[in-house]
């Protein structure tokens, strides 16, 4: 799966991809945040709405991007899960850490 | 509905997680009475039992597979039996761990999304099966 990184203003990163977050796509995913942060795009909004399926190794990967995210004083959000997502989200007891949000407006907006 | 049961024989590399997705998407086709949330929790709990086999082999030279699906009236079930040495995977009642944590996730995920998951050692081989109930139809 290939990752598009949209930026907006000074600090945010709007990163989209589509297919399947998993143990393939999951680094990846890790590489482009890295390199979104490395430009100083530390507020970084994942838009999953093309992601239609996301295993333990994709949610992995947005827990360690999230937290190279805050390392860099800045932050990852979610936004649009599918079905799929947001149940691998509920029952692995991340909600309190991503939450997810109903549009990347949404996502970036305070 | 008919019993249905299809098989996939699957080696890594280089095939990986992808090759049962689309195996998957052959099984819906054939059994479109599989309500959207079966689908969607056993093709979860496969894929996270597939990748978890597939992750713990990429050590050793890789690992063949065959995966057989049956969807009846009772619901959906699955048997994967591997070639890779016994013992890499540890089943045993695994709880989610902390929210920061990376990995290690998946066990828990399975035993929450089937009713059964069950490991056993069989002439050389690692057989794994997993099922689920139908979703009752009042809810």
């Amino acid at each position: 799966m290939e990752f598009q990184t949209e930026s907006i203003g000074d600090d945010i990163a709007v990163i989209r991809g589509d297919g399947r977050l998993n143990m393939v796509s999951g680094p990846e995913l890790r590489d482009t945040v890295k390199r979104a942060i490395d430009r100083g795009l530390v507020r970084v909004v994942v838009d999953l709405s093309g992601v239609q399926f996301m295993d333990s190794s994709g949610l992995g990967a947005l827990i360690a991007s999230l937290k190279s995210a805050r390392e860099s004083k800045g932050d990852l959000r979610i936004a649009s899960p599918s079905k799929q997502v947001s149940m691998v989200l509920k029952l692995s007891n991340v909600d309190s850490i991503l939450t997810p949000f109903g549009s990347v407006e949404e996502a970036y907006r305070d | 509905m008919t019993e249905e049961r299809k098989s996939l024989v699957f080696s890594s590399p280089p095939d990986d997680v992808d090759a049962v997705h689309e195996f998957l998407e052959t099984v819906w086709q054939a059994n479109p009475e599989v309500s959207e949330f079966d689908r969607m929790a056993f093709e979860t709990a496969l894929i996270e039992l597939a990748s978890n086999v597939i992750q713990h082999a990429s050590g050793d030279g890789g690992v063949t597979c065959v995966l057989s699906v049956t969807a009846d009236e009772q619901g959906l079930a699955a048997s994967l039996t591997d070639t890779a040495d016994a013992g890499g995977i540890v089943l045993m009642n695994r709880e989610m761990p902390d929210e920061l944590s990376e990995s290690g996730r998946g066990i828990a995920l399975i035993q929450a999304l089937v009713d059964d998951l069950r490991y056993e050692r069989v002439e050389e081989r690692n057989v794994w099966t997993i099922s689920r109930a139908r979703e009752s139809g009042d809810d």
